[in-house]
């Protein structure tokens, strides 16, 4: 079922965050929210998330990093059943056990803390802990950032692997085009408040029509290899 | 471990013989002769020189400050808190009587105080910035400007005089210490809603939070869970403190309302410089400190176990 | 010119660096890469003598790099200064600690080379974009004309297209200034388009050391071979099709 929400828009002080946007998102669709930072990109993402929310859909939300997701005086399996009480799941250590091993998450000790596991570990735990409602959508802010780049390489990995025969769909919310580039089909630029352009990745880094997109285009990635 | 208990162990050491060096060198050197007012003190008249000269010498005063230090630290190395200089009886059973009146005294007024504080502090944080949350503050900071001896005339004047509902002087019936536990109670409070007060808003601006309501946690699970656990971290290291100042309006609030407590019997005992019993008082005190320092951090380390992983 | 040689720093029974030796000439820049708790921290601390070497010697021609004051310039832009201060009052600091003018004609210069609008120094550090903030970072740095800046993760605060101007940004300002430049990061993207050397840190040494056109063509370590494939995983790195 596709997903669609309609008027989303914020505003703050009289100032306009986010101008009245609507947008669907069709099963399975790998999206990318992309802009410059203030563009107003994870204000769209949480919008997003509070409209579908409150149209009943399962949404899930993994924030920039760990810190902004676990409590650091809670254990991690107290974490892994909040979650799946706020879901009004009951415990199930094979569901927990089958998404551990999908995302790498190798033997952790539950009765640890946050602290207590790496941070690549924390944020692959935040991700399983995304999934564990089998949500229609997932919104990643900025997943990547705040890893070690082989530690992040491996994580999108996983994830895009678990998400493959999955109808969950993704919106990776990025300032970077070249990171969007690489894991999603289709792009919606943002541009101070406004969604300004969406068009399939391809589109936008070959033929970019508006002004932010063709410079998010230009500055994609630093350097290019030879094969 | 063992090297915690150690630094523990070590740490108490210093401060009790720090204290009871500090406290006598402080009576060594207080203006007037010791030994004329022991014996002042002891025949409540004026009295020739001679007798003057054999309390010295009885006291171990005339031996110069090393000899007496060490005359009076060597027994209380075995437990031993020596004799009153004035009537000569031992200072530790008159001690136990005193402690005997002081100590419910100060766990009612801190469990009052608690009990003001508690709900006083989540009425106001409920809504910061309310009407209701600045006559909290107002409230407390009022509390806390007020002086236990100045608040406990007030409440004398009040509920002993005026409305003649409570005793105000001695400790004959359980009423007797409502009044002084209530001055001291109020002191507690004021303090106490302040801290948890800013430690319940500080503990909700914290930067997971919004991602907890993001994952569909409940708010009232998101309050119980997350933040009443981060609010209870500088709650409890401020109740340690404010055990300490508790001792301080102690004596204060006892003297007033004539309570024969420690409060009296240090008093007496400077007036008089009643040696070892001023630095019994002393010693009990310091231990209390250090024992309270001790379960503040045991505590500390349940509610926040990143402090135990540091030490480590 | 800058001389590292043979440094080990131990923190407390924990190895941070195992004998690394590096060296820096003037207008050079190497890049030290690694995960975090690889010691790229540690190194720059070490570097400015901020704590003791338990092996080795780091010198600037010789002499103690102490002696030319070298400027450093950190992740978090906005907490590099002083909230309560003007932007103006903080760039002039490190010349107020060496008891030098104010030239009024060269701060303007290095503002218009780092895009930076006059008047924008009157701002406090909570009234400028991050991006803006990182420039007066740098401006600060450059202010007293040392030899040697040192940068830990300049750009990781910043979004991809801002990154990328800082960066050029920097690249000039080189060009012109012929600073030495020690840039601490994680983005090996960063590293490769604008270093002359690239350094791999691991667990407190240097895995390999080789020139950025080297190093994506053949990294000569497995963890090399890695970090080049996960900058190519993740976008910073493009493979020509």
């Amino acid at each position: 079922m596709t997903l669609s929400v309609s008027g989303l828009n914020v505003e703050r002080k009289g100032r306009v965050i986010l101008a009245p946007t609507s947008l669907s998102i069709a099963p399975r669709a790998r999206i990318g929210l992309v802009g410059a930072s203030g563009s107003g990109k994870s204000t769209l993402g949480h919008a997003l998330i509070d409209a579908l929310r409150a149209q009943g859909v399962v949404v899930a939300h993994v924030p920039q990093s760990p810190d902004e997701a676990l409590d650091p005086l809670r254990t991690m399996a107290f974490h892994w059943r909040e979650a799946e009480k706020a879901l009004c799941m009951g415990h199930n250590p094979a569901r927990r056990k089958a998404l551990f091993s999908a995302l790498g998450i190798a033997y952790g000790n539950l009765t640890k803390r946050p602290w207590g596991w790496s941070r690549g570990m924390q944020q692959r735990f935040v991700i399983a802990m995304a999934l564990i409602g089998a949500p229609a959508l997932i919104v990643l802010d900025e997943p990547t950032s705040a890893l070690d780049p082989v530690v992040a390489a491996d994580t999108m990995d996983l994830l895009d692997n678990f998400l493959t025969g999955q109808d969950t769909a993704m919106v990776l919310v990025t300032h970077d085009l070249g990171l969007a580039s690489r894991r999603v089909e289709r792009l919606w630029v943002m541009s101070e408040g406004y969604l300004v352009e969406e068009a399939t990745t391809e589109d936008i880094l070959t033929r970019p029509t508006t002004e932010a997109a063709a410079k998010l285009a230009a500055h994609k990635s630093w350097l290019t290899v030879p094969c | 471990m063992i090297q915690t208990m150690l630094s523990l162990v070590l740490r108490a050491v210093v401060v009790l013989v720090g204290s009871a060096l500090v406290t006598f060198v402080l009576l060594w050197n207080a203006p007037g002769d010791p030994a004329m007012a022991i014996a002042m003190a002891r025949f409540n008249a004026v009295v020739p020189a001679e007798v003057v000269d054999q309390v010295r010498a009885e006291a171990g005063l005339d031996a110069g400050f090393w000899p007496a230090f060490k005359a009076w630290i060597g027994p209380l190395l075995v437990g031993d808190f020596g004799r009153s200089s004035v009537t000569g009886r031992e200072v530790w059973p008159d001690l136990v009587t005193a402690v005997g009146y002081t100590y419910p005294l100060a766990f009612l007024a801190l469990f009052w105080g608690l009990a003001i504080a508690l709900p006083l502090a989540i009425l106001a944080a409920s809504r910061p910035g309310s009407v209701l949350d600045r006559v909290c503050v107002a409230m407390a900071s009022t509390g806390a400007a007020m002086p236990a001896f100045w608040l406990g005339l007030l409440l004398i004047l009040l509920f002993a005089v005026k409305l003649a509902w409570l005793p105000a002087m001695g400790a004959r019936t359980a009423s007797h210490i409502v009044l002084p536990a209530l001055t001291l109670a109020l002191g507690v409070a004021a303090s106490l809603t302040r801290i948890i007060r800013s430690g319940i808003l500080e503990a909700r601006d914290q930067n997971f939070l919004p991602a907890l309501q993001r994952r569909g946690v409940a708010n009232s699970a998101i309050e119980r869970d997350h933040v009443a656990p981060h609010a209870a971290i500088p709650v409890v290291t401020v109740f340690g403190l404010e055990l300490a100042f508790l001792l301080e309006g102690l004596v204060m609030v006892e003297v007033i309302f004539g309570r024969p407590g420690l409060g009296g019997f240090l008093v007496n005992a400077i007036d008089a410089r009643d040696f070892p019993k001023v630095q019994a008082v002393v010693l009990l005190t310091a231990i209390v400190f250090v024992a309270i320092n001790f379960a503040v951090d045991i505590f500390y380390k349940l509610l926040d176990p990143r402090m135990e992983d540091r030490d480590a | 010119m800058l001389e590292i040689k043979g440094v080990s720093v131990k923190r407390g029974a924990l190895v941070a660096l195992k004998d690394i030796s590096l060296s820096i000439e003037l207008g050079k820049t190497v890049a030290v890469v690694g995960e975090s708790g690889a010691g790229k921290s540690t190194l720059i601390a070490a570097i400015l003598g901020l704590i003791a070497l338990s092996g080795g010697k780091i010198t600037w021609a010789g002499g103690p790099v102490r002696g030319i004051r070298p400027a450093l310039v950190m992740q978090e832009p906005r907490a590099a200064f002083n909230p309560d201060l003007s932007l103006r009052q903080s760039v002039s600091e490190p010349l107020k600690a060496q008891k030098l003018p104010v030239d009024t004609k060269r701060l303007a210069k290095l503002c218009a080379g780092l895009e930076l609008a006059p008047d924008l120094l009157d701002r406090k550090p909570g009234q400028v974009s991050i991006g803006q903030a990182q420039r007066v970072g740098i401006l600060r740095a450059l202010i007293t004309t040392p030899p040697l800046i040192l940068f830990d993760e300049p750009l990781s605060a910043l979004d991809a297209v801002t990154q990328k101007r800082t960066a050029q940004l920097i690249a000039d300002l080189q060009r012109q200034k012929g600073f030495a430049a020690l840039i601490v990061t994680h983005d090996l993207g960063y590293a490769c388009a604008f270093s002359d050397e690239i350094a791999v840190l691991r667990a407190g040494s240097v895995e390999e050391t080789s020139t950025p056109t080297a190093f994506v063509n053949a990294p000569e370590t497995d963890y090399g071979r890695k970090l080049r494939d996960a900058a190519v995983s993740l976008g910073a790195l493009e493979r020509a099709s």
